[in-house]
């Protein structure tokens, strides 16, 4: 099985970042996102994620998949919060306006009354949370796709990870194909021995338990190499001193300015919040359709 | 600079980060009249937390499970990689009789490496890996769920800070029982409190009783396997906590993140996700490590 990163070269502004400031400003907007509720501050990161992806140029084709996938979960979540109640901890609004009552549908052998109360406050709050979701998944969608997987061990080690765990890291990168092909090689040689992964049959423990053909060779196998690669290391000498990496990062003054943005996103965010402003905002139209 | 001199060094910068933090909390209480500092509470509970977790690590420093070493290196890049190509392949490759009951055989991965090579190669393995699966797959990057996924590889790790299996089984007993009794007997106590998700007054009585009937699974679950075998009961039980934990952790932390009620978060992601996982890591991990300890008695590695 040929396992295929999803990372294209792509001569974008995004990809001429540094990884480094990427990420610095991807868990600024996160932190940033989520200490507010205000629908026109949500849009307001929803328009910087979604102009970063347009930067980004990501074809429809390469994301379509996930886009779907994403969606049904985004939309599924919005809508299970809207019908269980009150979304976020208790302080992301506290009194409700109603708009509309459906029910009360009585369920006839346990008696149980539903209602489901349609107020100006979860009306509201179910659109700020699906724009939140989606500002959320646009930045950390754009990632796998626009930077370079051989970068990941040093990138984190710019970030402050130890040499060893930065190492670890690229290292993982490094396998992963080998375990795929690893993963083929032992599938196909299951099936040689009429092993039919497409024909589980008996009940939920049976099957997964014939899942285990294919899931113990291959990590036992990887494990047993894996005494080889700690003797080769140790041979040169892994761990003595401060490692260094062929790749180079270097930032520059946009790289700087990515950064310097990244922290003052962060600092007024948190700010405004601990001022209270960027609550739960209610348009004055629902508040009226509540008042009748 | 000697270990000792080292390890108070760290000790008095964390205790300091500690008093700065309350003090500080304390202060904005003060100013805002408790009130806004509800908004700063989750990032309030994450710093106890880590703070918790490092104190955990401190008074376990010397144990040699935190060693990290060239063996540790690798089998943290392997089981990573691992983990995230099993993810991908179990995701995303049409096997329909696979995706459609054995959502996550994967799951054993982290739990395997954290209980055999310790908790920190069990925290990388689940959290990289986790990045690992979802680049392959485009999904994006996730920091609660890698966070979520480092745990279910960390805790099933910490078996190896007691002396031999055995005693490690005896804590978590102790452990859930106590818990169970003093949770118990607060609900029962005062039944009728602010619920936490909701903000309102809710009785709390069915928990307790919840708690306890769940306690009396797992205590019961931990010698009915103990008699077949002690490593069994032991990567199940641990490897179910870690499960439960971190699960638990990145399905609470999207009630903050993305805004879930707490029914979704529990309906949505925390049942949808642990109970599978559960039931993959109690069927799979035991017989990966069973194929495990044959390879170590060849080997004598």
């Amino acid at each position: 099985m040929l396992i295929a990163w999803r990372y294209r070269e792509r001569d974008t502004i995004i990809q001429r970042l540094d990884p480094r400031a990427r990420i610095i400003f991807m868990l600024a907007m996160l932190f940033s996102i989520i200490q507010f509720w205000d629908l026109r501050l949500m849009l307001l990161f929803l328009g910087v994620a979604v102009l970063q992806y347009a930067l980004a140029r990501l074809t429809w084709r390469e994301t379509r998949r996930v886009w779907i996938l994403i969606s049904i979960i985004i939309v599924f979540m919005t809508i299970l919060t809207f019908l269980t109640g009150r979304g976020g901890v208790d302080y992301a609004y506290h009194e409700e306006h109603l708009i509309h009552r459906l029910g009360p549908l009585s369920l006839p052998i346990v008696r149980w009354h539903i209602s489901l109360d349609i107020t100006a406050e979860k009306t509201i709050f179910a659109l700020s949370q699906l724009a939140r979701m989606y500002a959320i998944t646009i930045m950390a969608i754009t990632i796998p796709y626009t930077v370079n997987p051989s970068l990941y061990g040093v990138t984190f080690r710019g970030l402050g990870l130890p040499d060893k765990f930065a190492y670890a890291m690229d290292l993982a990168f490094r396998f992963v194909p080998t375990l795929g092909r690893d993963f083929t090689v032992t599938l196909d040689s299951q099936r040689a021995r009429g092993y039919e992964v497409e024909k589980l049959s008996g009940g939920l423990v049976a099957q997964i338990r014939r899942l285990a053909p294919l899931l113990v060779p291959v990590t036992i196998n990887a494990i047993v190499g894996a005494e080889d690669i700690v003797d080769a290391m140790d041979l040169r000498a892994f761990g003595v001193g401060p490692r260094t990496w062929v790749h180079r990062l270097t930032y520059r003054r946009a790289d700087y300015l990515l950064i310097a943005a990244s922290v003052l996103l962060f600092v007024a965010s948190t700010a405004l919040a601990f001022l209270g402003l960027g609550r739960l905002w209610v348009p004055a139209v629902l508040l009226r359709l509540a008042a009748g | 600079m000697t270990t000792g001199e080292f390890t108070k060094n760290r000790v008095i910068t964390w205790l300091i980060v500690l008093i700065v933090f309350v003090a500080l909390l304390a202060l904005a209480s003060l100013l805002t009249s408790g009130d806004k500092i509800r908004g700063i509470a989750p990032l309030g509970v994450t710093a106890i937390g880590l703070i918790g977790v490092f104190v955990v690590y401190l008074v376990t420093a010397r144990s040699a499970a935190w060693e990290v070493g060239t063996r540790q290196v690798v089998y943290m890049a392997i089981g990573a990689a691992l983990y995230g190509v099993f993810n991908y392949i179990f995701n995303t490759i049409p096997m329909p009789s696979v995706s459609q009951v054995a959502l996550r055989p994967s799951i054993c991965i982290p739990i395997f490496f954290g209980y055999v090579f310790g908790p920190v190669v069990g925290f990388f393995t689940g959290a990289v890996g986790n990045i690992l699966g979802d680049f392959l797959t485009g999904w994006g990057v996730y920091p609660a769920w890698d966070l979520g996924n480092g745990l279910i590889g960390m805790v099933p790790g910490l078996v190896m800070l007691f002396a031999d299996k055995k005693r490690s089984l005896n804590f978590l007993t102790i452990l859930v029982a106590v818990l169970i009794v003093v949770t118990a007997a607060l609900v029962f106590l005062n039944p009728q409190v602010i619920g936490p998700w909701t903000g309102e007054i809710e009785d709390f009585s069915f928990w307790a009783w919840a708690f306890i009937i769940g306690g009396v699974v797992v205590i019961a679950g931990r010698f009915v396997l103990e008699r077949i075998n002690v490593d069994l009961a032991a990567v199940n039980l641990w490897g179910t906590l870690g499960i439960i934990i971190g699960i638990g952790f990145a399905a609470i932390a999207d009630i903050w993140v993305n805004g879930y009620s707490f029914a979704t978060a529990i309906i949505g992601e925390f049942a949808p996700a642990a109970g599978p996982n559960i039931l993959n890591a109690m069927i799979l991990t035991p017989i990966l490590l069973a194929a495990y300890r044959a390879i170590q008695a060849r080997t004598g590695r």
